[in-house]
């Protein structure tokens, strides 16, 4: 049980004062950027990575638990109140979600959501304390050939799961690979792309592309086609009686378990993330809907209640490979490994020895973060519909000024500055011809982790190739990436065919509102 | 998913709409006015003929633009095949030395980029980012786009000359102006508040030495 008393210990660390203040502002801000339209929780961390530059790794490392759930619970109240869909995880929330704000049970869907949140953290953090000391214990056994076999998985997988389309997404995979290149060769000194540039010497710096490729890639992208207009935002009925009806919270919990249930290991296998999770949990929802199920793609809480606590429970799934295997499997995870690595922290099978008391610092503060969210967020929404009014031009003004200070305070130099405006108009041009960002973010974190493994296996077996394959485990990892993709694929096709579906559920609702209205 | 699930908007229930759903959603507005019926369904609605009326009709402009990404793929893969052959490899260095990986992720760009070329062959279109504030109906206003760019830059270069508090006023008045902030002077007076609070709370208190430039050099609140 010295896994128990660790973690007592992380909540004594957290419980200190400036460290629960610490807390408290991270899930804040992290809710009131994640808000944000067009802010998504990758884009949320790393536009905020450097409030964090002047702390010490304890409270830099509770500020971004904070802001990591802060973000993904920011996302379904914009889904749910905002006209449109916005971060992928939380589409299947907006389809339901925002039927319900239209019928005036906008509070319901919100509460749900909340709740939800909350549920499924809760216990996805208990899995996560759980699972990943083991998996750290074990994940200490695995060779170099293990972890190079490890990295070719989340590679593939990435690069074929993490967008729309297989090639466009290996394109940004290798891309993301390139920019891993440049600078200066560890092992042999040697300069590798710098294009005699001095400050590429020591490699291009992650937050840099991060920040230019979520934040101003996006703002660009946004600044081509804005929608220019009033903001329409839903609005919500006060009070908090209205929140959640008897009916609402029988009908809520089990899909809060079962989108549990179906997010956490989804989250923990490199898979496409939260999407699939969430998709999964909405599928399933509607499968076992019984007589409410003609309600679904007409605001059916269900549809609220399951896919909110998956997309959770899968982001704290994710933090199991994260923290043990130092294997990012999103965009949000690669960015949280930029934030580790500036502090000199590399997530992996060693940090839970190396690091311990900061690990587990970590792990209480989420717990401690999701209470705060939920008792934080259930009364503030009347000013989250504030902040969904921002008018677009100081939003997307902001984000870009936001984004040129976080890589300006890198070096404090201006040239970071112009690299950062590059890289936003190679973001810009994948966002528009449907290229994924996140495939070149995460193949920018893992290349160079991956070519070192690589070269000391070989060094290792003194060039002899088979040596990579013939460890169990790692002929195991090459098998399974067919099996992940083949899956990952077939569910996406499914993801594809029932997104169709819906659309043709809100053509129909649209057509019945438009023939009454002449009636 | 469902990525142009917004409809044309002329295909919107006119505002004041009858539906029953709408009666319900009218009643809960605290504002009374304002009915819900006035924006688009945009959530869900409308996906097939829409989507397909995007992807089928893309104008010519925008399928060059794809042409022209994938071959600077290719382009860039052959580039890192070449220039990996330049790098040195020390005596030093063991059974791999610095020039392997680069030949196998240049290999990746060139079999990836050839790839999406006969995608684009064989008729298979990138799907546009979609979000919040993206409206699919619109051209690409590529003089926004130019204008935002070059603002960025004049911001790079007046960092060092005039200091942060100014470049950053010039980046967010000049990019909300551009974006559609009116009056230009309110755009102005926000832009110098949050650039003065930035250069107070990250320079003055958090320790960020931002220069604070000519003009607050003397004020020791805003040092960083």
């Amino acid at each position: 049980m010295d896994n128990l008393s660790a973690l007592m210990e992380g909540f004594a660390t957290v419980a200190q004062p400036m460290y629960l203040l610490y807390a408290l502002f991270g899930v804040f801000i992290g809710t009131a950027v994640g808000v944000l339209p067009g802010i998504g929780p990758a884009m949320t961390i790393a536009l905020l990575l450097p409030l964090t530059y002047s702390l010490d790794a304890t409270a830099a490392i509770i500020v971004f638990a904070g802001i990591y759930y802060g973000g993904m619970y920011g996302g379904s109240t914009t889904s749910i109140l905002l006209n449109t869909p916005g971060e992928s995880a939380s589409i299947v929330t907006a389809l339901e979600g925002h039927k319900m704000a239209r019928l005036g049970r906008g509070a319901a869907a919100l509460a749900t959501a909340a709740i939800g949140s909350f549920v499924a953290g809760t216990i996805a953090t208990v899995l996560l304390t759980l699972v990943a000391p083991v998996m750290a214990k074990w994940a200490v056994q695995l060779g170099e050939p293990d972890y190079f076999a490890l990295m070719i998985v989340a590679f593939i997988t990435v690069g074929a799961l993490l967008g729309k389309s297989v090639s466009r997404g290996m394109v940004a995979l290798a891309l993301g690979l390139f920019l891993g290149l440049m600078g200066t060769d560890t092992l042999t000194g040697q300069q590798r792309f710098t294009f005699g540039v001095p400050n590429l010497a020591d490699g291009l710096s992650v937050v840099i592309v991060a920040v230019g490729l979520f934040a101003v890639g996006e703002a660009l992208y946004v600044a081509s086609r804005l929608r220019h207009g009033p903001v329409h935002v839903i609005p919500v009925e006060k009070g908090w009686r209205s929140w959640m009806k008897p009916e609402d919270w029988r009908r809520s919990w089990k899909p809060w378990l079962r989108g549990t249930a179906i997010g956490f290991p989804v989250g923990t296998i490199p898979a496409g993330g939260a999407d699939v999770a969430t998709f999964l949990s909405y599928a399933t929802e509607r499968k076992l809907a019984g007589k409410h199920k003609d309600q679904f793609g007409k605001g059916a809480i269900e549809g609220v209640a399951g896919p909110e606590s998956a997309n959770n429970a899968a982001a704290s799934g994710v933090l199991v490979p994260l923290l043990t295997l130092g294997l990012p499997t999103t965009a949000t995870a690669a960015i949280i490994i930029v934030a580790f690595q500036s502090y000199g922290i590399q997530p992996g099978p060693m940090l839970f020895q190396t690091q311990s008391s900061l690990v587990w610092a970590l792990i209480a503060s989420l717990y401690v973060g999701n209470l705060m969210l939920i008792v934080l967020n259930l009364p503030l929404v009347g000013m989250w519909v504030k902040v969904l009014q921002i008018p677009r031009h100081y939003l997307y003004a902001g984000i870009l000024l936001f984004g040129a200070l976080g890589s300006y305070a890198l070096n404090f130099s201006p040239i970071d500055v112009l690299i950062l405006l590059v890289i936003g108009v190679v973001g810009f041009f994948m966002r528009r011809y449907g290229y994924p960002v996140a495939p070149m973010v995460v193949g920018m974190i893992l290349g160079p982790m991956a070519e070192d493994r690589l070269r000391r296996s070989l060094t290792i077996s003194q060039g002899d190739l088979s040596y990579l394959v013939t460890s169990p485990f790692a002929a195991t990892a090459y098998v399974s990436i067919l099996v992940i993709v083949g899956l990952g694929l077939w569910l996406k096709s499914r993801e594809k065919r029932a997104n169709a579906e819906l659309s043709r559920l809100g053509e129909e609702i649209r057509e019945e509102s438009q023939s009454q209205e002449v009636n | 998913m469902s990525p142009s699930s917004v409809g044309p908007p002329g295909e919107s229930p006119a505002p004041g709409g009858a539906s029953p759903q709408v009666a319900t959603g009218r009643r809960a507005d605290p504002r009374g006015q304002d009915p819900v019926t006035e924006e688009v369904p945009l959530t869900g609605g409308t996906g097939p003929s829409g989507a397909a009326a995007a992807h089928t009709t893309a104008a010519p402009r925008r399928r060059i633009g794809e042409y022209v990404v994938a071959g600077v793929t290719v382009a860039l893969g052959v580039f890192v095949i070449v220039d990996a052959g330049t790098i040195v490899v020390p005596g030093s260095a063991g059974t791999m030395g610095p020039r392997a990986f680069p030949y196998l992720v240049g290999g990746l760009l060139l079999i990836s980029g050839v790839l999406v070329l006969i995608g684009l062959l064989r008729g298979k279109f990138g799907e546009e980012d979609d979000g919040e504030d993206v409206d699919p109906n619109v051209r690409t206003d590529w003089k926004t786009v130019a204008l935002l760019g070059v603002i960025f830059v004049a911001h790079v270069y007046t960092i060092n000359l005039a200091g942060w508090p100014v470049a950053a006023t010039l980046l967010f008045g000049g990019s909300a102006i551009v974006l559609g902030a009116r009056p230009w002077w309110r755009a102005i007076a926000l832009a110098v508040v949050l650039a003065l609070v930035i250069q107070l709370v990250f320079g003055g208190l958090l320790g960020l030495s931002l220069p604070p430039g000519p003009f607050l050099e003397g004020v020791s609140l805003f040092r960083g």
